[in-house]
């Protein structure tokens, strides 16, 4: 409302506009970094200065311990908040006309609900849930409702009628060999199975935008080269390298998450080239550049998010993969033994599967309906969000 | 005309419905024309009018579901509707042929030009290979394919558009069809090839004394070779008469703004319609145009779209002020309005 | 400001490398646009017609650098640039394809475009009020507000709503985004608006819409427009001038209702003889153009057009019906590409008669194909295309070629027209118009041509 200004195109006087100054970060972005810094600050803390013995918030009183993999979860968490739920707030218009065309599918709406409940679960859960501790005398307890031959029970922690014990609401799900509530095994699953799915979703996004739109956009030898490394990924024998690092360093999950998704962006990285290169083409990226605008900012404005849209169905059908490779590694006892996730839990109660097959099926059919749920959203993702689809029909 | 024998190709009441996630959108909803022998009939319309529909529900080229075909289309007085799917089968792309807007997306890129002629041929009759290859390339002869032998042999990539659209017409011709149903065959074409394809068209047609029912928005392609004009907007015929009567005496108030819109017959005027299509999933109450119509009064409103009036004799309008009760002078808005006479009228100077 | 014209252009050229194998060697080039030049004066429409593949898209890229032009120069005098003269060595500093790239994003608010297709024109991710309002923030207008105030306003002159600011592109019709394209393309407010095919993904309600709009607006703002079309209805309705281009050359430019009237050109001639007329009674245009467009990596020597001229030149020596001579000419390309399809032929008549077939009719069917009549006007030429065609009945393919190649030759393939002025700025560039056609000597050529102070 100043004096001087006029709102009216014509009436612009351009030489009194400060030269361009693209770098105005977003909000977005200043909610990233804002949030980030405590959380490295707090790395930095928990690395630095306190043993590997001390607790993280051991000045709290409180026995709650973060490691690595916490940290580039709750990293991952950030960029998830701001650059997926946020620009979804923002632009209500947008995501209602998303939800529209996604809701037309349900079965993805239900998969979506379902995952949710992973999600807020593996997020919370640990916080209501106590840990499932090792109790040998309370092994084998049966669901609740079901009940098993009291031979195969130490103690029966429900009623005994008629020779079986009776399952009961203490164990849901009932309790593997080790005595380990089923129940609570999954919920803290559910956290390593978000785990695994934001963290190598997000470095193989990383990686695979940043390799494809260079590649797509430099051409040349860049490209070739780039390409080539792409193929050199994408038929690097991935299994075979994480078992060797597994025989010699031993690893963990963080290194099955590193070295599964360092191997895997491969096909997001061709893709993301080829829909850049297409995208490129389309009359709105000329109109940005007939703005003044450099490369590297229609790229950043146009370029990447009408990839990066569409590279999300392709992420989402990615992260099954992961999910499973990680449980057929685990079944396999190749896995980290001390990390609590379903491969682990089916693994411990394959001997069992005779007389206490719950030990196997819970988890299983929680990971087979969250493999499933990833793929019917997958799918239904496909259609939401091209609207280039959508506007053929008019 | 002749009145001894049935038309050539009759459509009543064609309505092809879809069903959608938004509900059933009625895409042609309730039309008739003819098609004479060896006439060439132009359904004219805007793109989201239905005439393309409207041409591939003729030979049932909607699936149905998700498509909903009713009412009556009889070629030589046979209902294709009611036809089981294997005899139509002979009729389609034999009888009755297809040209295609886009000859790019018509064509199968991995055969060659001829053998898709061949197999076209060899569809519909028994012919030995050597003879349908003869054939194929007389075909392509007849089209004015300079070379056709060493055409046949060639893929479709190695064709120029108009030399494709060419091939897809001697695609179309081996039956020696009764109707050849063209839709909007060269918008895809220069105006160069257009006019050489048009007159290919022309010259066809005498040759094989074929109906034509030509779908274009192209007004001054419609004035260069159609008989009659059948006018379609919004999935309804709003007015249909022969090709003078249409471009001199247009009766329909959605007929006259579109004539105005081409600027070598509205002079100055510029500015098109007002407006937009109406939403075919909720289309208005009465008079499909009503809504971007300047000469709209209460009637136009409500109860559906108006019967057809004639206007002149093989003219009709679908229009509620050439109701007998109607004051038909409010239709009078410019320098080049004539008044519609009642019954003979003398045709007019430009 | 002085007479200078807000755009020249002068022989603008964008060729593009054809490249072969591992290492990309060059083995060719295309020549997309080559060597154009025109003006385009302050609150003109120029329009630039031709059919598809004559380069004309890629010319208005070049303009704009959105692809960089290999050679020629832009000169733009507008955004205040005007008055200035040519460096010491020849170059000016006002050429576009000099620019630096403060200079060039500051060009960008003199020259803006709009594209064809409504449908890929708009960031689909993107509101239109963001996408309006780009340009405004590229350029450094940090005041959100400010931005927000502009966009609506122009929504507004566009004929929309300034609520629309909001919705996202797939919300609105086909016209509704070109009114779009529009309101993005003014925003700067740019001295030329350049328009590539702006309606031809319209319908031809809708279309009539935009072009008054486009009228409007123009005489509002005191634009140049430079038209880009196929549709010489579009250009006769809009344009001042118009520029007809064939495979990447201008051949005839001069104000509408000249070129319209009498065409100079017999591309023009032909080009618009084929636009169907909305009307019933006329008989369809006369001229109807042979064959298709030759590609750009190998244009025709000499006019590019003498392949399909129906006005092709004879030689001096001969005096034939015009549809004979382009009858022998034709057969002659065709031979020469070995493309006289001889057992075709035989093939076909024997399929329609029970008896052998003759040479003779094989000969008569040629003459046929090719619309020469069974007695060519001149003994000369007769004499040549009776041996030819025995050649070619024999088998003989090569020596046949080499026969019509040394017999029927014109000055159309030798000689690149000029081009020559008619008055009120109408020039063409067509051997028929030289003062003087046996003289190809360059001389006097460069004071036929339009220079920049006219």
């Amino acid at each position: 409302m100043g004096t001087q200004r006029s709102d009216r195109f014509d009436e612009v006087e351009w030489d009194e506009i400060s030269q361009s100054r693209w770098f105005e970060p977003s909000k977005n972005t200043l909610g990233v970094v804002f949030c980030t810094l405590p959380l490295a600050l707090l790395g930095i803390y928990d690395w630095q200065v306190l043993g590997e013995r001390t607790a993280t918030f051991a000045f709290l009183g409180t026995e709650w311990n973060l490691e690595g993999i916490d940290y580039l979860f709750g990293f991952t968490l950030v960029l998830f908040a701001f650059y997926v739920v946020a620009p979804l707030y923002q632009n209500p218009r947008m995501t209602r006309y998303y939800w529209r065309q996604f809701k037309r599918n349900r079965p993805a709406v239900v998969s979506l609900g379902w995952l949710g409940v992973v999600f807020v679960g593996g997020l919370f859960g640990p916080l209501v849930v106590s840990a499932p501790e090792q109790s040998v005398l309370t092994g084998h307890q049966p669901p609740v409702f079901l009940s098993i031959d009291a031979a195969n029970v130490a103690t029966c922690v429900g009623d005994v009628v008629g020779g079986r014990c009776q399952g009961t609401l203490q164990h849901p799900l009932g309790t593997t060999q080790g005595g380990k509530d089923v129940f609570a095994s999954i919920v803290y699953g559910m956290t390593i199975s978000m785990q695994i799915a934001f963290i190598t979703t997000t470095i193989v996004a990383a990686i695979g935008v940043s390799v494809g739109t260079v590649s797509a956009y430099a051409g040349g030898w860049v490209d070739e080269t780039l390409m080539r490394f792409v193929d050199v990924v994408l038929s690097f024998p991935t299994l075979l390298m994480f078992l060797l690092i597994l025989y010699i360093y031993g690893a963990g999950l963080g290194m099955f998450i590193l070295v599964f998704s360092l191997f895997a962006w491969g096909g997001t990285a061709r893709y993301v080239r080829s829909k850049s290169l297409s995208v490129s083409e389309a009359e709105y990226v000329k109109a940005g550049r007939l703005t003044g605008a450099t490369t590297a900012q229609v790229v950043r404005r146009h370029v990447v998010p009408n990839t990066a849209s569409s590279i999300i169905t392709q992420l989402t059908l990615l992260v099954p993969g992961f999910l499973l490779a990680e449980a057929q590694l685990a079944f396999l006892g190749l896995g980290d033994s001390a990390v609590p996730s379903w491969g682990q839990l089916i693994s411990a109660g394959r001997s069992d599967l005779s007389f206490a097959p719950w030990i196997v099926l819970a988890p299983g059919v929680v990971l087979f309906l969250t493999i499933l749920a990833f793929n019917f959203l997958g799918d239904a993702l496909l259609d939401a969000l091209n609207p280039e689809a959508e506007a053929e029909n008019e | 005309m002749t009145d001894d024998a049935s038309p050539l190709l009759a459509v009543e009441g064609l309505t092809t419905a879809f069903d959608t996630d938004e509900g059933e959108l009625v895409a042609v909803d309730g039309i008739d024309f003819t098609v004479e022998a060896g006439e060439t009939v132009c359904l004219v319309g805007e793109s989201g009018s239905g005439k393309t529909v409207a041409t591939e529900s003729i030979t049932r080229l909607i699936g149905s579901p998700p498509g909903r075909i009713e009412g009556s289309v009889r070629y030589r007085g046979r209902d294709l509707l009611e036809m089981p799917e294997p005899e139509l089968r002979t009729i389609r792309g034999y009888d009755i042929a297809h040209v295609f807007q886009n000859p790019q997306e018509a064509m199968n890129h991995c055969y060659t030009v001829g053998w898709q002629i061949v197999e076209a041929l060899q569809i519909h009759e028994d012919v030995p290979d050597a003879e349908a290859r003869g054939r194929a390339i007389d075909l392509l002869d007849r089209v004015g394919i300079a070379n056709p032998s060493a055409r046949f042999e060639e893929y479709p990539h190695q064709l120029s558009g108009g030399q494709k659209q060419r091939a897809m017409i001697a695609m179309a011709l081996v039956g020696d069809p009764d109707l050849l149903i063209a839709d909007e065959p060269t918008t895809a074409l220069d105006v160069t090839v257009q006019a050489q394809i048009l007159s290919l068209l022309d010259e066809l047609q005498s040759e094989f004394d074929m109906g034509v029912l030509f779908v274009t928005h192209d007004l001054g392609v419609v004035a260069q070779i159609a008989d009659r004009i059948v006018v379609m907007y919004a999935g309804k015929v709003m007015e249909r008469g022969d090709v003078l009567d249409i471009f001199e005496r247009p009766a329909h108030p959605y007929t006259r703004r579109l004539l105005e819109c081409i600027p070598e017959v509205g002079g100055s005027r510029k500015g098109g319609i007002p407006g937009t299509l109406p939403d075919p999933h909720d289309p208005p109450a009465g008079c499909r145009f009503a809504p971007r119509c300047s000469h709209a009064v209460e009637a136009c409103r409500t109860g559906g779209q108006p019967a057809e009036h004639a206007v002149n004799p093989g003219q009709h309008a679908s229009c509620v002020h050439y109701r007998s009760d109607m004051d038909r002078s409010v239709l009078r808005d410019g320098s080049r309005e004539e008044q519609p006479a009642a019954g003979g009228v003398s045709p007019e100077d430009e | 400001m002085s007479e200078e014209p807000l755009m020249s252009v002068r022989d603008l050229e964008k060729h593009y490398p054809i490249t072969e194998g591992l290492f990309r060697r060059q083995v060719g080039v295309t020549r997309a646009v080559d060597g154009i030049s025109f003006e385009v004066e302050r609150g003109e429409t120029l329009g630039l017609v031709g059919e598809s593949g004559c380069g004309k898209s890629t010319a208005a890229s070049s303009i704009v650098r959105l692809e960089e032009p290999t050679g020629g120069e832009v000169i733009f005098n507008g955004n205040g640039r005007g008055g200035a003269t040519r460096n010491a060595d020849g170059t000016h500093p006002n050429d576009v394809t000099r620019f630096d790239d403060r200079e060039l994003e500051a060009f960008r608010r003199g020259v803006q475009m709009v594209f064809q297709d409504p449908s890929s024109s708009f960031d689909p991710r993107m509101t239109i009020g963001d996408a309006i309002a780009e340009p405004l923030r590229v350029q450094g207008m940090d005041d959100r507000d400010r931005r927000r105030a502009i966009v609506e306003d122009l929504l507004d002159r566009v004929g929309l709503s300034a609520s629309d600011a909001d919705r996202y592109p797939h919300e609105f019709s086909g016209g509704q985004k070109q009114r779009i394209a529009l309101a993005r393309a003014l925003v700067l407010n740019p001295d030329l608006v350049i328009a590539d095919e702006p309606v031809s993904a319209l319908d031809v309600s809708i279309k009539a819409e935009i072009l008054g709009l486009l009228d409007e607006l123009q005489s509002a703002f005191d634009l140049s427009l430079l038209l880009i079309s196929h549709d010489m209805s579009v250009i006769r309705e809009v344009c001042d001038r118009v520029a007809v281009m064939y495979l990447g050359e201008i051949v005839e430019i001069g104000p509408v209702s000249r070129v319209f009237s009498d065409p100079k050109h017999p591309y023009t001639e032909a080009l618009l003889s084929s636009i169907p007329t909305p009307d019933p009674r006329a008989s369809p245009g006369g001229i109807e153009l042979e064959g298709t467009v030759p590609s750009p990596s190998d244009p025709p020597s000499g006019c590019r057009f003498h392949t399909r001229c129906h006005r092709v030149i004879q030689p001096a020596e001969l005096d034939i019906d015009q549809s004979a001579w382009r009858g022998l000419l034709n057969l002659r390309a065709t031979a020469e590409s070995g493309a006289v399809d001889v057992a075709g032929i035989r093939e076909r008549l024997a399929a329609d008669s029970e008896t052998d077939v003759t040479d003779a009719a094989v000969k008569a069917r040629i003459r046929a194909d090719f619309d020469i009549p069974s007695e060519v006007a001149s003994e000369t030429a007769e004499r040549t295309l009776s041996r030819g065609l025995d050649q070619i009945v024999n088998g003989e393919f090569e020596a046949a070629a080499d026969t019509f190649s040394e017999a029927f030759t014109t000055p159309c393939e030798e000689t690149a027209p000029e081009r020559i002025e008619h008055g009120s700025g109408h020039e063409s560039a067509c051997l028929l118009h030289e003062p003087d056609r046996t003289s190809d000597d360059g001389e006097g050529a460069g004071g036929r041509r339009v220079s920049a102070d006219e």
